[in-house]
């Protein structure tokens, strides 16, 4: 029944904290790699300050929504590495794994004696994949990001807004999720390159660096053309052109219209639908799913070229039809028809009323053990072989260390008796969880 | 430099067909310029997206398309009509060598050819086809029509992008633009293949890869799923920041330069943070009364974080261009940033200094262009622009007749047939 993974006996060792890194090696850990989480308590930042703890629960270390969505199918072992014996043990276990992830700020393993050079002596082949803001090397190696901030600098919050107003950017961190993406991205890379050489390396990964190529076309409409982004008209909203400015492309493919979000009934917060035309035969299509408007036959919405001119007058009736219908009926009829539309979708929408995402189970439910039953969000691919899942819940913090510390490599029981004593697995002033408890029975 | 031969890229001998349009070409770039050998295969006559603008010195015309030249670097280029027998014929001559098919055809569009994955991997049990279409290959969207924008609507983006009230009133949910619905889509369809190829290193066997970029897109609004799914919460829109179930205090200020910094302070504001706070604005004697002991009390700050976000913080940033306040920030270890246009970029110190921007020669213009190099640094194994984007056919010659051994007449016949 259980069918192989495509990380099987596959080991990383992750030092990653907040959401960038956490969102890599989730997935490595959903491809079935075996994830082995490096937390301290004191120096935790991830799973507090929590903002999405369930209302009728304690805000603790164990309950964070978000931190268990973003840490699935891993392990956790608590251990104070900036201690002798944490070093050690850090060192025992990094010498029997594949991949060695941080998002940490430029030096800090390398502080800590945990340097590209040294994993080498540990284990010659290691992957070592460092997701700092800026990354190793480079004159602001130290500065540091979060998503909104490499977003800033990189160019990525500039992109988006209307024109003539402040940037509305991104309303999250895109580049921590991204972030992520191009951390498992590197972690998968270096992997396949190690099994086909045998050679390891460090793989130096920037976020703000990795957003920079997101911008790839206005970045050559600027080195090839010399125009800047900084222009009349720029950004366009979610238009392709601006009316009444210069006609360029503004990056989001062909310069049409319709190609806007537009009002749906009743109105509320999220009521709205995006449709676009991609050319003549779409926009009589979409005429005819409006019932065919006496408005919709002038002349000046019969070309491309007039309804670029004419788009504010077009969106304002495409929306006053829009208003009349509910987004998801609006979205049957233009797509039942070949318009291209779709709903705007907030995360109740995606969760609840996307029939898509429903067929394909995207969010399926897990139990765990601090938070209950809830769904988690599972992988956008399907691989016919090797399927990624969810296959275990967020860990406790320290939840694995008996289990690796014992088990995986080999101390004894006593040994990790007196790692508890001595505040190698958990500060001594700091109260045990139940579950510490019992693994020093 | 020396003379020897430079570090291969990390997916070094990796043959990779791809048959993607605009949605999927992004994902052949990443790996081809880690090193694979990335063959595009386009209709006869280019892909239309060769027909999408900007065009160099806005001469429109397939080969001058700079959205094309980015997405297609590291590539070779061959055209070839599925739609005719000997198309199929040469395409499955192609599959037989390849690791890698990506491809962007509809669903069932492949198999209706018969071109199936278990037929193609019957001669190539290595084969790994990665499918990335907007919806998947099956579910009661998977035939709906798509555009980048609709993607970010659905997939929630938009939900979490806008304004605040008193900023835009009525202002509707933003798309940022440049693309990103494909990136994302591109991120996950090269984590699914790179896993695919990792496990095949082990188990020496291929799969298919069913990728969807609706999902992908679903999963990229960080926190949003779980405030839903943990507290029931449906977020707001804000300018320049976080969605928030609650409106939270701004953090995009206007610098003397009209330019944007966005600078993170509410929810970091404990003494030390005022303290180090209160020594950068003093530093351009903007502190204000922030350097009074009785900032050192969490409850007198707690009562003053808008006086100290909305006067003290604004005006700091108001007196000084956003680069100066950025740079000065971030020395003092403020996360702070400049919001800059991309342009901007090409005169960023630490770019240079990391090798990233790339000349990619055009030899065909006698001239050279300025591209956006690498994410990440590979220490053993280079990423590198191998070359500019194909133009229409161009390794026609040397893929089917070098490679598959066709005659130079009988090439001649299939393009004359328009297989070519």
């Amino acid at each position: 029944m259980s069918r192989p993974r495509a990380l099987e006996n596959v080991r990383v060792v992750d030092f990653s904290w907040v959401r960038a890194g956490p969102w890599a090696t989730r997935w490595l850990g959903a491809l079935g790699a075996e994830i082995i989480k490096i937390e301290w308590p004191e120096n935790e930042r991830g799973r507090l300050p929590s903002t999405t703890t369930p209302q009728n629960l304690e805000v603790n270390l164990n309950t964070s929504g978000n931190f268990n969505d973003t840490n699935v199918n891993k392990k956790s072992l608590s251990l104070n590495v900036r201690s002798a014996k944490g070093l050690e043990i850090v060192k025992r276990l990094i010498a029997i794994s594949d991949i060695v992830i941080e998002n940490f700020s430029s030096r800090v393993l390398q502080k800590w004696g945990l340097g590209y050079q040294e994993l080498c002596k540990v284990k010659p082949d290691i992957v070592y994949v460092s997701m700092s803001g800026y990354g190793h090397t480079g004159r602001h190696h130290h500065y540091t990001t979060f998503g909104p901030v490499a977003q800033a600098v990189s160019g990525l919050t500039y992109i988006s807004g209307l024109p003539d107003k402040p940037p509305a950017g991104w309303g999250w961190s895109y580049m921590d999720d991204t972030g992520g993406m191009y951390g498992a991205m590197c972690a998968l890379t270096g992997l396949y390159h190690r099994n086909m050489t045998g050679q390891g390396q460090h793989i130096d990964l920037s976020q703000m660096v990795a957003s920079v190529p997101l911008n790839g076309s206005a970045l050559l409409d600027f080195t090839a053309n010399g125009r800047g982004s900084r222009r009349a008209g720029y950004p366009p909203g979610n238009r392709t052109y601006w009316p009444g400015t210069p006609l360029v492309n503004n990056y989001r493919g062909p310069t049409v219209a319709p190609h806007n979000a537009y009002r749906t009934h009743p109105g509320e917060y999220n009521d709205w639908c995006v449709i676009v035309c991609h050319s003549d035969e779409e926009w009589r299509r979409l005429v005819q799913v409006m019932g065919a408007p006496s408005w919709a036959a002038s002349s000046k919405f019969d070309t491309i070229v007039g309804r670029l001119q004419h788009q504010e007058e077009l969106d304002d009736k495409i929306e006053a039809w829009s208003l009349t219908l509910r987004k998801y009926e609006l979205t049957e009829r233009c797509q039942a028809a070949g318009v291209r539309a779709l709903p705007v979708q907030s995360a109740e929408d995606r969760v609840e009323h996307d029939p898509q995402l429903r067929h394909r189970q995207m969010y399926l439910a897990m139990e765990h053990p601090a938070l209950g039953l809830h769904k988690v969000q599972n992988a956008p691919f399907k691989l016919s072989e090797t399927p990624a899942s969810n296959h275990l819940p967020s860990p406790l913090i320290g939840q694995h260390t008996q289990e690796i510390v014992e088990g995986l490599l080999g101390y004894s029981h006593e040994e990790l008796r007196a790692g508890f004593a001595e505040g190698t697995f958990w500060p001594t002033k700091r109260a045990r969880f139940p579950y510490m408890e019992e693994m020093l029975q | 430099m020396s003379d020897a031969q430079p570090l291969p890229g990390p997916l070094a001998g990796l043959r990779i067909l791809e048959l993607a349009d605009e949605t999927g070409q992004f994902c052949g770039k990443l790996l081809g310029d880690l090193g694979a050998d990335v063959v595009k295969t386009e209709p006869p006559g280019g892909e239309p997206n060769r027909h999408i603008g900007p065009f160099l010195e806005d001469i429109p015309h397939p080969e001058r398309s700079l959205s094309f030249w980015y997405y297609n670097t590291s590539k070779r280029g061959i055209t070839l009509s599925l739609e005719t027998a000997d198309g199929r014929r040469l395409f499955r001559r192609l599959a037989a060598t390849s690791d890698v098919i990506l491809e962007t055809f509809r669903p069932g569009f492949l198999a209706s050819l018969g071109l199936d994955y278990e037929s193609l991997r019957k001669q190539n049990p290595g084969l790994i086809i990665c499918a990335l279409t907007p919806f998947g290959q099956t579910g009661p969207w998977r035939d709906y029509a798509s555009s980048d924008l609709l993607h970010m609507a659905a997939g929630g983006e938009m939900a979490s992008c806008g304004y605040d009230e008193a900023d835009v009133p009525n202002a509707p949910p933003i798309a940022p633009g440049g693309g990103n619905a494909w990136h994302m889509g591109c991120h996950f369809a090269y984590m699914a293949i790179m896993a695919a190829l990792v496990y095949r290193t082990v188990a020496g066997k291929g799969q298919y890869i069913d990728a969807s970029i609706h999902e992908a897109c679903a999963l990229t609004t960080e926190a949003a799923i779980a405030n839903y799914i943990y507290r029931g919460e449906v977020l707001l829109r804000q300018t320049g920041r976080h969605h928030a179930a609650r409106p939270t205090p701004r953090t995009q200020f206007r610098a003397k330069d009209g330019r944007y910094v966005c600078a993170l302070v509410a929810g970091r504001l404990n003494p030390k943070y005022v303290g180090e706070l209160a020594d950068l604005l003093d530093s351009c004697g903007m502190a204000g009364d922030l350097k009074d002991p009785k900032y050192q009390d969490p409850a007198v700050i707690a009562a003053n974080t808008s006086h100290i976000i909305d006067d003290l913080v604004a005006n700091f940033i108001a007196s000084l261009p956003a680069e100066e306040v950025y740079h000065a920030a971030q020395q003092r270890g403020f996360t702070w940033g400049a919001v800059r246009a991309p342009e901007a970029l090409l005169d960023d110190a630490h770019l240079h200094d990391r090798g990233f921007w790339k000349e990619v020669e055009h030899p065909e213009l006698g001239r050279s262009f300025v591209y956006p190099g690498e994410a990440a640094i590979y220490s053993g194994s280079p990423w590198r622009i191998s070359r500019r984007a194909p133009l229409i056919g161009e390794h026609n010659t040397e893929i089917f007749c070098d490679e598959l051994g066709l005659s130079r007449s009988e090439l001649s016949v299939l393009a004359e047939n328009r297989v070519i």
